[in-house]
């Protein structure tokens, strides 16, 4: 395959119920193309931005393209851990 | 945002419950009639003040809560002794805490140095180090390189349950021993738990909180991103808790989602050390998966995930489209028992209202029915006058029932008045108990909000000016203690507040000097000590000079009597030299109906409050005697009775009804005296509904409020204790100034 052109996007500083159907919707967009997700601005992140993000990790794995989580910040890395969930299952490697 | 705003307004509603059931816990354990339970419910209030405001993201609360919860943890488990520094240790910071919610709510600025010095206080008390900051979470103990997929296999093409152990303790400082009990805990938020302003991350992060907690993720049920809704709920959690917390706790962390999530919470009990209790765990666990299986296949086991067992995700999951059902059974007992205490529903305070005043217009339609019936001259005894009758019974019922709804105990005005006297006492450097009797006396919501401001401003007054200094109060041989006492008691019909000290009593002399040279009376008028005590209510008459920084909120006590008299109420006083003074409320159990008789005044048609009233008679010539100038009274079985004429009083006519023309009402006023008030006829005895007066119009001496007749017209309700006050001081200035004249 390829190499498609990795999209970079950075996720903003509250990840609430309100962000999570615009996050959603900013991941779709980049579906098919590897993509970089930049986590260092995020403060809070609630339950669903997490499933969204989930998906998306597993929806990109299913595409067989590429997705990273880059320079999560602590509140990121705290909710992730409070959640019971690996940083590994937020991320897809392409095949 | 209507949603979260009203979710934020319940939580501060529940907010004021906690508090008062903090502070009653508190009073109690003050009291030295607390036991553990006692301690144990001002925690749990604590607490849920804590975990709510956690979820509207009040950081300064839920730290503050935190340090407080964790100093009453001590309490609890014997560390801390109880001892009355303790205690006060604690009210002071019930008061902070108080703050702290009040001003989340309204907005406005907390004394930080107030905060920080009782918080460092709680943590000295509870000999912890200071509370860490709730949010964001420090992190020192992680540190991450971006992550990059590709490497070691670590996929999540298959949608993983991966348990991850938890250590809470580098970011919660509360050390909590491996626990006495063992939580397994199912917990599947739905949407609305989001769409209700909660998120499970807050609620994983408050049960961690209680102990060592492992949490696993279910993610079999979340969809690709093509097909997920962002406001969907589709994960579930697995937590397995050791905790030396009780059940009650565990679920008080769901108490505000336990119908918004499917939830199943099971207990063991653990008293053995860590390893040998894992194993333990282990034996149980299997033990209940073979039996499961045994009964059915269909039943899986749900919440039995061994700890440290190795994960086999793929098997696990297959479980959790069951969770929901099998949660639900779960859940729905402990759903009822939450309920059941006190099976109450909150409601709109707009709708009661509503409710009242359509219940009103029902009473006044009825009595124009009553009205039309017998002006259309249908005998008493027609099937419609005896319909009528049920109906004006059913009327009544309803009445009561409605009343009902509005009535309330003042225990928690009388309970918000203990930090009053508190930091009154502090401020003054007095020593002062508060003792309240009667707090289960019901009166009407409204009433009880509008009683705070003036009983406030009572209890400052009574420690502020009443109480003397301990040294004066010893050398007056008294104890250094000032008491100060509230009492609350249904008397003929209305409720009657006494706040009274055992103080000096009110300095007449100062009073008059004070009221002569703010220009309130002459300096030569001449007074009665009750008189001169109720100058004290005089508009303009608190003075710079009396003024301390404690009773000087810019209220005097002419605000209080106006405040009071908007409420149909009165105020009186009472005061004895070296015994101290008596403020006396009296204030009526509703603000909507009341039972008159109706009576006919030169032409006007008047209410008098049926509970004011003893007897009626008609006077006899040889009864009615002359006294002074101005006075009659009415001999009645042997005793002189001071006969009022109500015209005029109320300045309906200028020369006084010749008695023997006319009907006696009797009537009782509030201080229990008896008094003779002189009408012209009696219509008859009608339940009439309260218009206030002074929201419609303002303030009419004599007059506590007006009502419409059944014939549509306007009648005044009389307030009796001002008309006899009235024509008493009335009669006593025309007695002294003949005496005056006679010198």
């Amino acid at each position: 395959m390829g190499k498609p052109a990795t999209e970079s996007i950075t996720l903003s500083n509250e990840l609430d119920i309100k962000a999570a159907g615009p996050l959603a919707a900013e991941l779709l967009a980049a579906r098919g193309k590897d993509l970089a997700v930049n986590a260092s601005q995020i403060e809070r992140v609630g339950g669903q931005c997490l499933q969204v993000l989930l998906s998306a990790a597993a929806t990109w794995s299913a595409d067989g393209a590429e997705l990273t989580i880059e320079e999560p910040s602590p509140a990121f890395v705290d909710a992730i851990q409070t959640a019971g969930l690996d940083l590994a299952q937020f991320t897809a490697r392409s095949n | 945002m209507d949603t979260m705003a009203a979710i934020k307004q319940t939580f501060f509603q529940e907010c004021e419950e906690q508090l008062t059931e903090m502070e009653e816990g508190l009073l109690m354990i003050e009291r030295e009639e607390g036991d553990l339970e006692t301690i144990n419910a001002v925690f749990r209030a604590v607490h849920s003040i804590k975990g709510g405001a956690g979820a509207f993201g009040l950081d300064d609360l839920v730290r503050f809560a935190h340090t407080f919860e964790t100093t009453l943890d001590g309490m609890r488990s014997g560390k801390l002794e109880i001892t009355p520094q303790v205690v006060k240790l604690m009210l002071r910071s019930a008061d902070v805490l108080s703050d702290l919610v009040r001003i989340s709510r309204d907005g406005g600025e907390m004394d930080a140095t107030r905060v920080a010095q009782m918080t460092e206080e709680l943590s000295k008390a509870g000999g912890m180090a200071p509370a860490p900051a709730v949010q964001p979470a420090p992190a020192a103990d992680f540190s991450f390189e971006p992550v990059a997929a590709g490497g070691d296999g670590a996929g999540v093409d298959e949608f993983g349950f991966a348990p991850v152990q938890i250590s809470f303790d580098t970011l919660i400082s509360e050390d909590v021993a491996a626990g006495a009990h063992r939580f397994e805990i199912s917990f599947t938020p739905r949407p609305e738990l989001y769409s209700k302003a909660n998120d499970a991350l807050r609620l994983l992060r408050e049960l961690g909180r209680l102990g060592d907690m492992e949490v696993a993720c279910d993610v079999a049920a979340l969809p690709p991103l093509d097909e997920i809704d962002p406001e969907g709920a589709y994960l579930t959690w697995k937590i397995d808790l050791s905790t030396d917390a009780d059940e009650k706790s565990v679920r008080e962390i769901f108490e505000f989602v336990e119908f918004d999530c499917d939830l199943s919470i099971d207990v063991n009990v653990i008293g053995m050390d860590e390893e040998s209790a894992s194993q333990t765990v282990e034996a149980i666990l299997a033990q209940v998966a073979a039996e499961e299986a045994a009964q059915s296949e269909a039943v899986l086991p749900l919440a039995v995930e061994p700890v440290s067992a190795p994960i086999e995700p793929a098997a696990a999951l297959e479980p959790a489209p069951k969770t929901p059902v099998a949660a639900n059974q779960q859940s729905q007992p402990a759903a009822q028992s939450a309920q059941q205490p006190g099976a109450t529903i909150r409601v709109d305070l707009d709708r009661v209202d509503r409710l009242i005043d359509l219940v009103g217009e029902l009473v006044i339609n009825q009595s124009m029915l009553a009205q039309r019936v017998t002006e259309a001259g249908i005998a008493r005894l027609s099937d419609v006058a005896v319909g009528l009758d049920d109906l004006e019974h059913l009327t009544r019922e309803i009445q009561d029932s409605v009343m009902a709804i509005r009535a309330q105990p003042v225990r928690p005005i009388f309970q918000r008045m203990s930090r009053v006297v508190r930091e009154v006492a502090d401020m003054t450097g007095k020593s002062v108990r508060l003792v309240t009797e009667g707090e289960n006396c019901e009166v009407d919501k409204t009433v009880i909000e509008r009683l705070a401001d003036p009983l406030t401003h009572m209890i400052r007054n009574a420690i502020d000016h009443g109480l003397e200094k301990p040294e004066d109060r010893v050398k007056a041989g008294k104890p250094e203690q000032g008491v100060v006492k509230m009492v609350a008691a249904h008397r003929s019909g209305r409720v009657v507040i006494e706040v009274s000290d055992d103080g000096a009593g009110i300095n007449r002399a100062k009073v008059r000097e004070i009221a002569v040279n703010k220009g309130i009376i002459e300096a030569d008028a001449p007074l009665t000590d009750a008189e001169i005590d109720d100058l004290i209510f005089a508009p303009g008459f608190s003075t710079a000079a009396t003024i301390s920084d404690v009773s000087g909120r810019g209220v005097g006590m002419d605000v209080v009597r106006r405040s009071i008299q908007a409420l149909g109420g009165r105020i009186t006083i009472s005061s004895r030299p070296g015994n101290g003074t008596t403020f006396s409320l009296s204030l009526p159990l509703t603000l909507a109906v009341l039972d008159g008789m109706v009576v006919t005044v030169a032409g006007q048609t008047l209410v008098v409050p049926l509970s004011a009233i003893v007897e009626t008679l008609q006077p006899k010539a040889a009864d009615v005697h002359g006294l002074g100038e101005k006075a009659r009274v009415i001999a009645i079985r042997g005793s002189f009775i001071p006969l009022v004429d109500v015209g005029s009083v109320l300045s309906y006519r200028d020369e006084e009804a010749d008695p023997l023309q006319g009907v006696a009402v009797m009537v009782e006023t509030e201080n229990q005296s008896q008094c003779a008030l002189m009408v012209d006829g009696i219509i008859g005895q009608q339940q009439v509904v309260i218009k206030s007066l002074e929201t419609n119009y303002g303030h009419v001496f004599g007059v506590a409020a007006a009502t419409i007749l059944g014939d549509g017209r306007v009648a005044v309700i009389l307030d009796v204790d001002a008309i006899v006050a009235g024509s008493r001081s009335d009669v006593a200035r025309a007695d002294a100034n003949r005496k005056r004249s006679a010198a």
